[in-house]
């Protein structure tokens, strides 16, 4: 039996059982009225709502629209963030004279600027973007510039050696040697993509999960919440797998003891 | 064996100092010595005395604070871009595969590929790495990776090549084969070689020469030739005058660590 659970169909189940389990506690406590179902939702409730909201479209267009503003804002961020962390290696110089700049910007929670960023860019999709852009482009700029100081020095001084000029010496130890570090980062940053959209929506938005979910709360539709929050959480899941298997396209030559991550 | 070997590059007055919190701390203290075309030069020295930096100035990593070097008649700053640089870490790139890894000094240069992967594949099956192209560097053995890393250094055709105990981190046996591997080699291609060593062993073995270094500030204690008739390190280290090499070199060594003792 014991051999058995520990196979990983075995953990699958255990898994699956548990979920099953917790809803089935919910649920009765629900039906026994010791937990308010007007507080707290049922999951037989979020289920109904769950088929409505996919009958009538809703919940994908919701869906769509958050994922779409947290991958564009993600999108467009770490390649701007990225690009000026690894062009920072260029000139120690300009580095030292910027580097106070980024750690005083990075140390402001980017979420407080998401009124402005509101007031500047309007309530559409636009204004979502570019509060996701402030949340990932300067995380994605000191995961970079942190990895370009970390490139094998050894490596360098061996192209160097070779008479190799600066321009290849970044092209071919430092920014390879730099890319491991600089994926791993998009698993949090793309969550952060996440936190940026739904906030820009919790303030001012016309569909979004987080305007689902805004929405439903403050009309007491708790149910409603439980079907964004659960959606969230499924974008999360695939989009932090997806960066998984980008990271195994990307670096065939990377053991996966050397990678770090939690395994589901 | 040739009657009046030329000098290929001569080290004069070398002096290098580092900067430290107590002050500038010499290491290299007005170094000269020459390299013979077709050399086979090994530079032995007590721990810390600046075998590393020599190669480092010749390479260009580092600039001499003063002294000159002549290259075949010619003052030069440096062989950047003429040398072959072994170290004890093989510095493969780990996103390379092994002819990637080999292909690299050419590319560097922006030298051709096609002409390069013929040679390569060539210098993969004389080192026995045949069927290993495509392989990652970290699939390899301690003793492949570092034969790939002398094909690398081969392949760029240098004029000197500067190894910096690069078979240290090697067993034994794997070392004694890697010996063999490096001394045919630099004889089908007719290389000058500086090696540095702190095994006086592998020295007398592989040379033709031996430079002994003194503790810091270094100066070129002795200049030793090694006459042993070689076909392979192995068979040199049975070679009747092997054994007295060995204790020659012994005790340029002894008298060092004496010395530090005193100080």
């Amino acid at each position: 039996m014991s051999q058995m659970l520990d196979t990983s169909l075995g953990k699958s189940l255990i898994q699956i059982l548990s979920v099953v389990i917790f809803f089935a506690i919910w649920q009765t406590l629900a039906e026994f009225g010791l937990i308010s179902e007007f507080l707290i939702g049922t999951p037989f409730g979020i289920w109904k709502r769950f088929i409505a909201s996919v009958m009538d479209y809703s919940l994908f267009i919701d869906t769509g629209y958050t994922l779409w503003e947290a991958l564009l804002g993600f999108v467009i961020g770490t390649l701007v963030g990225t690009s000026i962390g690894l062009l920072l290696w260029y000139s120690k110089w300009v580095s030292q004279i910027v580097e106070p700049f980024i750690v005083a910007i990075n140390s402001v929670p980017k979420i407080a600027l998401a009124p402005i960023i509101l007031l500047w860019f309007g309530t559409g999709l636009g204004a979502k973007v570019v509060l996701v852009v402030s949340m990932t482009a300067i995380i994605a700029l000191i995961a970079a510039h942190q990895a370009t100081k970390e490139a094998d020095k050894d490596l360098q001084s061996l192209l160097y050696s070779m008479g190799a000029d600066r321009k290849q010496i970044f092209r071919q130890v430092v920014v390879p040697s730099s890319m491991p570090a600089i994926v791993s980062n998009f698993r949090i940053n793309v969550g952060f993509g996440l936190v940026g959209a739904v906030v820009g929506e919790f303030i001012s938005s016309k569909a979004g999960l987080g305007h689902m979910i805004y929405n439903a709360s403050s009309l007491y539709e708790l149910n409603s919440v439980w079907v964004g929050l659960f959606m969230l959480m499924i974008v999360g899941f695939f989009l932090y797998h997806c960066i998984d298997s980008l990271e195994r396209f990307l670096f065939p030559w990377r053991n996966d003891a050397g990678r770090t991550q939690i395994r589901m | 064996m040739v009657s009046n070997p030329l000098v290929q590059l001569s080290l004069d007055s070398i002096h290098k100092s580092f900067a430290s919190k107590g002050g500038p701390v010499p290491v290299l203290n007005g170094l000269t010595f020459d390299v013979m075309e077709q050399d086979f030069l090994s530079i032995i020295g007590p721990s810390g005395c600046g075998k590393s930096t020599i190669f480092n100035i010749i390479a260009g990593l580092l600039e001499a604070d003063n002294g000159s070097m002549i290259y075949r008649g010619n003052k030069i700053q440096s062989l950047r871009g003429k040398v072959g640089y072994m170290m004890q870490k093989d510095l493969l790139f780990p996103w390379r595969t092994v002819l990637e890894n080999v292909m690299l000094g050419l590319r560097v240069r922006g030298e051709d590929d096609t002409n390069g992967v013929e040679k390569a594949r060539d210098y993969l099956n004389t080192f026995g790495l045949s069927g290993f192209e495509k392989a990652y560097p970290q699939t390899l053995s301690g003793g492949m990776r570092q034969r790939v890393a002398l094909i690398r250094t081969l392949l760029m055709d240098p004029d000197i090549l500067l190894l910096d105990e690069p078979f240290s981190a090697l067993d034994y046996q794997t070392r004694l084969y890697l010996e063999s591997v490096l001394l045919d080699a630099v004889a089908k291609f007719k290389k000058t070689v500086i090696l540095v060593t702190h095994d006086i062993d592998e020295a007398v073995a592989l040379s033709k020469r031996v430079v002994a270094l003194s503790t810091r500030p270094t100066i070129v204690k002795n200049v030793h030739q090694i006459e042993i008739e070689r076909s392979s390190p192995i068979e040199a280290r049975s070679h009747k005058n092997f054994g007295e090499y060995f204790h020659l070199l012994c005790s340029e060594l002894d008298i060092q660590t004496r010395k530090d003792e005193v100080v």
